[in-house]
């Protein structure tokens, strides 16, 4: 079929240059240096902080390029097919011959061969003693496998060890080829996706990210968290995070089970992880002490990633995050750490006519240092960055109303009061804003250190913008529980060839193909007797393997030469 | 045979024979018994209440079993079939195996040191006695490294010898300082946080420091290429001042573990990768003695005789590469099992596994040049010294300026 042929004819060169190892190596290359890129450009980020950070021509540039989810773009996809195409032709063209090679029964050795062969020694003896060489050297050449051949007046012995050695080749390539397929049939057939589920309620949705948006998708089963708890470490690092998960399959709780980090929970084929948690939309009770000089005190009450709205003064609190505890280490730089819990804060955006948005974090309990009470303080970020928080104490303890009501009474008696002498007339309007709270000459224990909370109140309070200071109440915390759901039929094939590289490579890089050959040449009545050798790798070793044998054979050698002498 | 026993020491006699033998066999039924411990002892295996089995009364009864037990069979087969003691594998593992039981004997010494409970505490652990072993680690690893230097230029004096006294004193050092941490991670909050020292930067330093130390100084006994310690330890001693700054930073306390780093895929997956980095650091030193040597022969230099020659430093280089390559392979899968595991996925694209497989495809390309193209000499001498740069990148260079997966190894 001379079509045939010719098919074979074109296709042959192209063949023979995609198995070739110059495309080999420069693939690697190739793809070394695109996967580079997609660890320097971070991968699937907002779109708008791309377009921030590189501008409108280069942020176009990049994004026709799929620079921003790279490692599944066509180019990148294609790359690893050529990859994978290349280890086939590789495969294809060299097993059939190293295979004939390994079953090769060639044991005699040209003499053009031997002169290139830079381990040899050569004897000369007697032809009386020829058969005992042949016997003594077998005798020294046990561990090998041996084979002879007789030509003409020329015997040979040829000894291998680590024939197949070639094994190696074979199993590291088609190793490489069965892990790509793995991933390919991992992203072809499996998914991976995130499912928050608040404690208490049900979730059957998986999202996760596709080249740059997101998108959902239905598992055939529903996940509910029943219970979701933490353990902290004592420097408020999380040490565990638990949930009790039931599985339920078309109406039925088939599967009751806690899983943690590094232990998930496998059903129909799909494990369970869990990956995060956060706060599942927590019930918040904010005081809002007003600033209008009544000294009244609202409050609110919102979830998290709820708004609340104040319809009297148009302000907005989009609550974003509550934290239940707040570990900081409050010893100075270089001192033993002192590690103290600042309690439970919450987090919110505040907006209103005629007010900067800020991002605050309001905390529910008064600051303590060295044992005094400093009083509430909340950190609060005019940009809106949380890494931007300045903290800001408000001096008072705002867990007793009494404190509020003494720093309004003492704002009016301040007002009254004669300011020709400051000392005097704080004094003065203290002790009778006291004398309003308490009654008359009646004082609280620690009243002294009251004195100083409300002093440095009066200096930040009065000048804050807002028409009321929000402080965190109370509040019913709510966690969610961050899973991670994923199938994945081409795992298994992936560890298959990993197992298979792992072999591969270390028969290929440990076992190394030694060949020694004896050849006896005999010549009337003188023989000339030579030992070669030869090694694919690991020279240092063979040198030394060689000479050990040689200088046995040597021995033996002189053995009987001194016998053909006697 | 009586000959050759009686022109030897006690001390080669240990290394061979029945003894080596013997004690081979010990070693092993040692671990079997930590193996057995783990799946049918106590109340089955957890990560700290292992720990806690295996050096109390459980321990001594499942290891001690198992080490006296495997040693008497040792003797009996030995009894029968004399020949069996002439195996290579004994004679090879047994040395490493003391090297391990020594270490461990000298971090028992040391916590014999370490100050009262009443002095440590999380919060402040300038009293623990590692920070002074980890010391006399570096002080040893840059006294070896000029040593080494001073050897090229005095190759017949005893200074050679100190070299070496001096790395195999600072490989032990580490090593004893490393367990001592592990060991002092138990001795606050409770034992709470106890777990293994390859958690954080600077832990995995040392124990780098110590895996590249032991990969040259096998070179060293095997290949006498002495001239190249100048340059590995010299790599090592940057590794030490490194490490120093880190300590100076507070990267050096022992902090809690995150809830993925619970897990025995750790004490796993770190060492391995370190073998992996630190056999390529041992490639690299290979490869500049290799380019040094020819730097000086093309200046005619007398310095060059104390080099190995051209041949022997390019089969050193490949050999590390044969070490490291397949360690780091083994290194990277784990990961992907430990990351298939935890992460929901066995490969994430995140920066640390890209760029593990870049270090991987670098060497890879690397042994194909070798192997198949039989390439030799000055190019893959510089290969080596490059490959390692990226080496360099992927265990510091993605912790420092990359994001991602693995940022618990970040510098703060």
């Amino acid at each position: 079929m001379p079509a045939m042929s010719n098919t074979t004819d074109y296709l042959k060169p192209i063949l023979l240059r995609l198995g070739s190892m110059s495309l080999a190596i420069t693939l690697l290359t190739v793809l070394a240096l695109a996967s580079v890129i997609g660890t320097v450009l971070l991968q699937n980020q907002d779109q708008a902080d791309y377009l921030q950070q590189f501008g409108p021509i280069w942020y176009w540039v990049f994004r026709s390029l799929g620079l921003f989810d790279m490692y599944h773009t066509w180019w990148f996809l294609s790359l690893l097919g050529f990859l994978m195409l290349s280890l086939s032709v590789c495969l294809w063209r060299n097993v059939p011959r190293f295979l004939k090679e390994m079953r090769s029964s060639k044991v005699a050795l040209s003499d053009s061969a031997m002169k290139h062969m830079k381990h040899a020694h050569h004897w000369a003896i007697k032809a009386q003693s020829a058969e005992n060489v042949l016997h003594v050297a077998k005798e020294r050449l046990k561990e090998w496998r041996i084979r002879e051949e007789q030509r003409g007046d020329v015997s040979y012995i040829r000894a291998d060890k680590g024939k197949y050695h070639k094994w190696g080749y074979i199993c590291v390539h088609s190793a490489m080829l069965v892990i790509l397929i793995g991933g390919w049939m991992s992203v072809q057939f499996g998914f991976r996706g995130n499912m928050n589920v608040g404690v208490g309620s049900k979730e059957s949705e998986i999202s996760f990210l596709k080249g740059t948006s997101t998108e959902y998708m239905k598992m055939p089963f529903e996940v509910q968290c029943n219970d979701f708890s933490i353990d902290f470490y004592p420097n408020g690092m999380p040490k565990e995070f638990k949930s009790n998960l039931t599985i339920i399959d078309d109406g039925k709780e088939v599967l009751t089970s806690d899983i943690i980090v590094n232990e998930p929970l496998y059903y129909k084929g799909v494990r369970i992880y869990q990956a995060s948690f956060g706060d599942g939309g927590s019930n918040i009770h904010l005081k809002l002490l007003k600033l209008d000089g009544s000294g009244d005190i609202d409050s609110a009450e919102a979830k998290v990633y709820t708004t609340f709205k104040d319809e009297a003064t148009g302000i907005t609190l989009e609550m974003t995050d509550f934290r239940p505890h707040n570990v900081e280490n409050m010893a100075e730089a270089g001192k033993a750490k002192d590690f103290q819990d600042l309690g439970p804060s919450v987090d919110f955006v505040m907006r209103g006519p005629g007010l900067k948005p800020v991002k605050i974090r309001s905390f529910q309990d008064a600051f303590e240092l060295n044992g005094e009470n400093r009083g509430n303080f909340m950190q609060v970020s005019f940009s809106g960055d949380a890494k931007e928080f300045q903290s800001m104490a408000l001096g008072l303890d705002m867990s007793n109303p009494q404190e509020w009501e003494l720093l309004q009474r003492f704002m009016i008696h301040l007002g009254d009061a004669d300011l020709s002498n400051q000392q005097k007339a704080n004094m003065q309007a203290f002790k009778a804003a006291m004398d309003d709270v308490f009654g008359k000459d009646k004082r609280p224990d620690n009243f002294q250190a009251m004195a100083m909370r409300v002093l440095q109140a009066v200096q930040v309070i009065p000048r804050l913008p807002w028409p009321y200071i929000p402080v965190l109440d109370d509040y019913d915390q709510k966690y969610y529980t961050g899973l991670q759901l994923a199938r994945d039929p081409g795992m298994n094939v992936v560890w298959t060839g990993s197992a298979l590289l792992v072999i591969g490579l270390c028969i290929m890089l440990y076992v190394s193909h030694r060949k020694l050959w004896l050849v006896v040449r005999r010549k009337g009545n003188d023989v000339s007797i030579s030992f070669v050798g030869l090694s694919n790798r690991n020279p240092l070793n063979f040198d030394r393997e060689f000479h050990e044998i040689l200088s046995l054979i040597n021995d033996d050698m002189q053995q009987l030469k001194k016998g053909e002498t006697v | 045979m009586t000959a050759i026993v009686e022109s030897n020491g006690l001390w080669e006699n240990m290394y061979q024979g029945r003894a080596a033998f013997v004690r081979y066999w010990a070693y092993i039924g040692l671990m079997l018994g930590a193996v057995g411990l783990a799946m049918f002892g106590g109340d089955g295996y957890t990560e700290n209440g292992y720990i806690f089995q295996l050096v109390g009364q459980d321990g001594l009864m499942w290891l001690g079993t198992g080490a006296l037990l495997a040693a008497g069979l040792a003797i009996g087969v030995s009894m029968l079939r004399p020949e069996v003691v002439n195996g290579h594998i004994p004679k090879m593992m047994v040395s490493w195996f003391d090297g391990g039981a020594l270490m461990l004997i000298l971090m028992g010494l040391l916590t014999l040191l370490e100050p009262s409970a009443a002095m440590v505490s999380y919060e402040d652990q300038t009293n623990l006695f590692a920070a002074n072993v980890i010391m006399t680690m570096n002080v040893l690893f840059l006294f070896s490294a000029i040593c080494y230097i001073a050897y090229l230029f005095a190759p017949e004096s005893f200074i050679g010898g100190m070299a070496t006294a001096a790395a195999w004193g600072g490989l032990y050092a580490g090593g004893a300082a490393l367990l001592l941490r592990w060991y002092e991670s138990y001795l606050f909050m409770d034992g709470e946080i106890g777990h293994a020292p390859v958690s954080n930067i600077y832990e995995v330093f040392i124990l780098l420091f110590c895996i590249v130390t032991i990969i040259y100084l096998q070179w060293e006994k095997r290949y006498e290429a002495k001239a190249m310690g100048a340059f590995v330890m010299a790599l090592v001693a940057a590794g030490v001042f490194f490490s120093i700054w880190l300590e100076s930073v507070g990267q050096a306390e022992i902090k809690p573990l995150v809830p993925a780093l619970q897990s025995y895929w750790m004490k796993i997956h770190v060492p391995m990768n370190f073998v992996g980095y630190g056999s390529f650091a041992v490639a690299c030193g290979a490869g500049m003695a290799y380019l040094t040597r020819m730097w000086l022969e093309a200046r005619g230099s007398k310095m060059v005789a104390v080099f190995p020659s051209l041949e022997a430093l390019d089969q050193l280089a490949y050999k590390s590469v044969a070490v490291g390559f397949p360690a780091f392979t083994l290194a990277t899968i784990l990961g992907a099992a430990w990351a298939a595991e935890a992460w929901g996925g066995y490969w994430s694209w995140d920066p640390k596994e890209t760029w593990a497989l870049i270090v991987w495809l670098v060497y890879g390309a690397y042994l194909h040049v070798r192997i198949s193209h039989g390439w030799h000499g000055k190019t893959l001498a510089w290969w080596t010294v490059i490959a390692f740069l990226v080496t360099v990148f992927c265990f510091l260079g993605v912790n420092m300026y990359l994001a991602g997966l693995h940022s618990y190894g970040r510098l703060s």
